[in-house]
């Protein structure tokens, strides 16, 4: 289900054929950076418009949410890249929490032992990022092996993923994560309560998680193999790259991520709920669309990802404070999806034209 | 019958004569001048036949005189009045149709809903007539002298009836003049010869052609008049009688004509490949299985060229996938220096320095989306890693060498790769090849849709390869590429062997015959 746009005839209808001066060029940045733009063009309007915006407070908050969006939307841009997309995501953030609380409330129990053995606090969450990761392994394995369209194989793992959450528990909620010193396996909610230099360890995981991210998908020739199945599967496969490899090594990456979203709500709760998470998918694809990837894979990049889930937080905190109402808040979150996807076609023409004109 | 081969005729063409006419026509793209005042005239009832490199103008010409898009200025006459086309349909609707190098036609709907989509017939409740559709459409096919049924989907058709399709497109639409952007690029001999013919009966009927094609022999043989563009003017301009093949090539590439018969050594050096009783089945598009190479057996050396010469659908792009792990094989084997090969892998083949370049550079080759330097160096980083990392300072340097060697004609390397012309884009393909430095390089039609001058450089390429010990395997549909570039030829029937020919046995006859040798044998066809 792969759609592909002539270039040649976005270049002929491009009426206009002035020479691309300096206004274009800057035109282009302005538009390449867009979701930094859009930024930046939020902020000034919140921090003027209200008062409460630009505190250290309200920003702490902010960045917190912002988290847990750009944290799946990291992961999720690898999936777009490759051509895919991933909408388990937010049912494998709802899974890796009850994962968690299930360890740190029940323990394991093993016939014939009188009681539960809880496992450390490290074990707990390596054991949920592993569940995670299986997850993102049969997505792989039903795109890759199965041809399972990505978007029909990745909504199956939705309600899979869903489902063994509400299994788990039966649908209740793990309560106090805290943890008992007898069982020492307390700590847990260090993960998403800390703090280091007054910001929130969350921050921390996301700003790490974009460094590690970004190096991996320019840098590294897993990065390059990435873009270039998205950009053309087949001429990917004929030059000798692992296709199937890529694509399966994305999806974990992705619910990898997801994963450890879920395990900083359940943190930051101190319960793990199985609904967590519903719908988070389609925030996460939007970030990434704001920031600029392509969902017919081979372009786009981690940080705009970045830069696209901060629009997302900022316009919702900001809404919220200017008092908007919250149906009014979805008009206009869809409304800035749907310019930013038709900003995006306006400068795959304007960078052909500019690529014509040396 | 009006006699435009006297030279009075051509100095000043009666109006009469010229259907299309574009005055004086300039065409710029921000900063670069495609057409710097161009004058050209569609004779009436002829094949016109523009030559020219890649970027010499030929398509934004035949752009501006589709209607596709305006010129920056001059003036378009058509039937001596000017006329301007402000969107594609305009031109439609006088009869101008352009038959694109890349088939546009759709896969999934009938040769009747092809010919009528766009510009269905309807009743005035808005539905489809469908069966004045398809009588229309099998007329028109008719007097193309391919009757076919009309309900059959385009996309299970070979490539040379999509392509006839296209022409009973613009027939049923009382096209005046046809264009047609190398119409033969992806036909067989045979499939091309019916092209001709199918020409021949529009011209017949009064339909003026514009063929553009970088054939030597087709535009020959077909050809009325003939327009040569180079760097957006016209450098020559002449009836059928003045123009032989070194007229053309010497105006195409602004050179006095080289010969193109190299002389060639031929010194087997060891052997590279050997290929033992190769079978391979694959499945057709209606999802049956059949045989697509039997019992295939030859073995190539290092510094060898070997060509592989065959009609469409003879298995010769199957031959090249399979020994390049594409396709995994049903019996037999495949010996690389002795050693076999693990089939169906293109990692490993690669691994064994087995690379292909393949036919289809839109489709196959290139990635869009990316510049050229990681076109280039998309797959391979040996060498150009820093710990687990590219080294972009390494990688910069080697691709610009290959570039170079394969004589890139680009600006900056970070531009998309898109912005190349068709022969500078199968440069870079070629560059992609040589990145991981093969010992046996299997090249699908390694000059397909390229100017005459970047056919010459790449064969140039190639020959510096060979003799550097690559061992070379090539696929081409042209007759003469093969005999030109091949120490020796295999002939590939029905997906066999049918001949194995020395240079000096290859005549264009020994190897037409040779692959058509299937067709003549009852029960060997499908």
């Amino acid at each position: 289900m792969k759609i592909e746009s002539d270039p040649t005839i976005a270049t002929d209808m491009a009426a206009d054929r002035a020479g691309p001066g300096f206004a274009a060029k800057m035109f282009d940045v302005i538009l390449r950076m867009r979701a930094v733009v859009a930024l930046v063009l939020l902020v000034v309007l919140f921090s003027v418009s209200t008062s409460t915006f630009l505190t250290a407070n309200n920003l702490t908050i902010l960045a917190k949410h912002v988290a847990i969006t750009a944290i799946l939307a990291i992961g999720m841009t690898f999936v777009v890249l490759t051509g895919g997309i991933d909408l388990s995501v937010g049912s494998v953030a709802g899974l890796a929490g009850m994962v968690a609380g299930a360890l740190l409330t029940r323990g394991l129990v093993f016939s014939g032992m009188q009681h539960p053995l809880y496992p450390g606090i490290l074990t707990v969450v390596f054991v949920s990022l592993v569940v995670g990761a299986l997850v993102g392994l049969l997505n792989g394995l039903l795109v890759v092996r199965f041809a399972v369209a990505p978007f029909i194989a990745t909504l199956g793992t939705l309600y899979i993923a869903r489902g063994a959450a509400l299994l788990i528990s039966h649908g209740a909620t793990f309560p106090s994560l805290g943890g008992e010193a007898a069982r020492h396996n307390t700590g847990f909610l260090l993960l998403g309560q800390a703090t280091l230099f007054s910001v929130p360890l969350p921050v921390w995981i996301m700003i790490a998680l974009a460094i590690v991210a970004s190096v991996l998908a320019s840098k590294t020739p897993f990065g390059r193999h990435v873009y270039a199945v998205g950009g053309n599967e087949r001429a990917a496969l004929l030059s000798g790259i692992r296709v199937g490899r890529v694509k399966l090594i994305s999806y974990v990456i992705s619910t990898v991520c997801a994963a450890t979203v879920g395990l900083i709500i359940a943190s930051q709760l101190e319960a793990a709920h199985p609904a967590t998470g519903e719908s988070f998918e389609l925030n996460a694809i939007a970030a990434v669309v704001l920031g600029g990837t392509s969902l017919m894979g081979g372009r786009g990049s981690v940080l705009g990802s970045l830069a696209g889930a901060f629009v997302i937080g900022v316009l919702a905190d900001g809404m919220v404070m200017l008092g908007i109402s919250e149906f009014w808040q979805m008009v206009i979150k869809g409304v800035v999806i749907v310019l930013a996807v038709a900003v995006d076609q306006l400068q795959t023409k304007l960078q052909l034209r500019l690529a014509r004109s040396h | 019958m009006l006699n435009i081969e006297s030279r009075a005729d051509r100095a000043a063409p009666a109006s009469a004569d010229v259907v299309l006419e574009a005055i004086d026509v300039v065409q710029k793209y921000g900063g670069v001048t495609a057409l710097q005042g161009v004058t050209y005239r569609v004779l009436r009832g002829k094949v016109n036949v523009l030559i020219g490199e890649n970027g010499a103008g030929k398509s934004t010409l035949m752009r501006i005189l589709a209607g596709v898009e305006p010129p920056l200025s001059g003036s378009i006459l058509l039937d001596g009045r000017p006329v301007t086309f402000r969107r594609s349909g305009d031109a439609a609707r006088q009869g101008i149709a352009m038959v694109h190098q890349e088939l546009s036609v759709l896969p999934n709907l009938d040769i009747a809903e092809n010919i009528f989509a766009g510009r269905e017939l309807c009743t005035s409740y808005g539905f489809i007539r469908t069966s004045q559709q398809r009588q229309i459409s099998g007329d028109a096919l008719r007097s193309l002298g391919h009757p076919m049924s009309t309900e059959v989907q385009v996309g299970h058709l070979s490539l040379g009836r999509q392509q006839i399709t296209e022409l009973a497109r613009s027939l049923a639409h009382e096209a005046r003049v046809l264009i047609l952007d190398e119409p033969t690029s992806a036909l067989s001999r045979a499939e091309a010869d019916a092209l001709f013919s199918a020409i021949e009966d529009l011209k017949r009927n009064g339909v003026s052609i514009v063929y553009i094609s970088h054939r030597l022999n087709e535009i020959l043989r077909l050809g009325d008049f003939f327009t040569v563009l180079r760097d957006g003017r016209v450098v020559g301009d002449a009836p059928r009688a003045e123009v032989d093949p070194r007229w053309i090539v010497e105006r195409v590439t602004g050179r006095p004509a080289q010969s193109v018969a190299a002389e060639r050594t031929v010194d087997s050096g060891q052997e590279a490949l050997r290929v033992e009783s190769l079978n391979v089945i694959g499945s057709t598009r209606d999802g049956a299985t059949r045989p697509l190479l039997e019992e295939i057996s030859f073995a190539a050396s290092a510094g060898e060229m070997l060509g592989i010469y065959g009609l469409l659908g003879s298995g010769r792009t199957e031959l090249l996938e399979t020994l390049a792990g594409v396709r995994p094989i049903a019996a037999g084997a495949i010996r690389v220096r002795d050693a076999k090969l693990a089939p169906g892998s293109v990692v490993k083949a690669v691994a064994r320095g087995i690379v292909l370049m393949p036919e289809d550079r839109q489709t196959d080759g290139l990635i869009p989306s990316s510049s050229i330097r990681e076109n280039i160096s998309v797959a391979d980083f040996n060498g150009l890693m820093v710990g687990p990392f590219i080294s972009r300072k390494k990688e910069l340097a080697k691709v610009r060498k290959i570039a170079e060697q394969v004589k890139l004609k680009a600006d900056d390397l970070e531009l998309p790769v898109t912005s190349l012309s068709g022969g500078n884009q199968q440069k870079v393909m070629l560059a992609r090849c040589l990145m991981r430095s093969p010992s046996i390089l299997l090249l699908d039609e390694p000059t397909r849709g390229v100017d005459v001058g970047a056919k010459q450089e790449i064969h140039r390429i190639l020959r510096d390869l060979k003799a550097a010990g690559v061992s070379i395997i090539f696929t081409s549909s042209e007759i003469e590429e093969t005999r030109a570039l091949a120490d020796r030829i295999l002939v590939l029937s029905g997906g066999r062997i049918s001949a194995q020919l020395a240079l000096g046995d290859a005549s264009e006859e020994a190897l037409f015959a040779a692959a058509c040798s299937h067709l003549e044998t009852p029960g060997a066809v499908q």
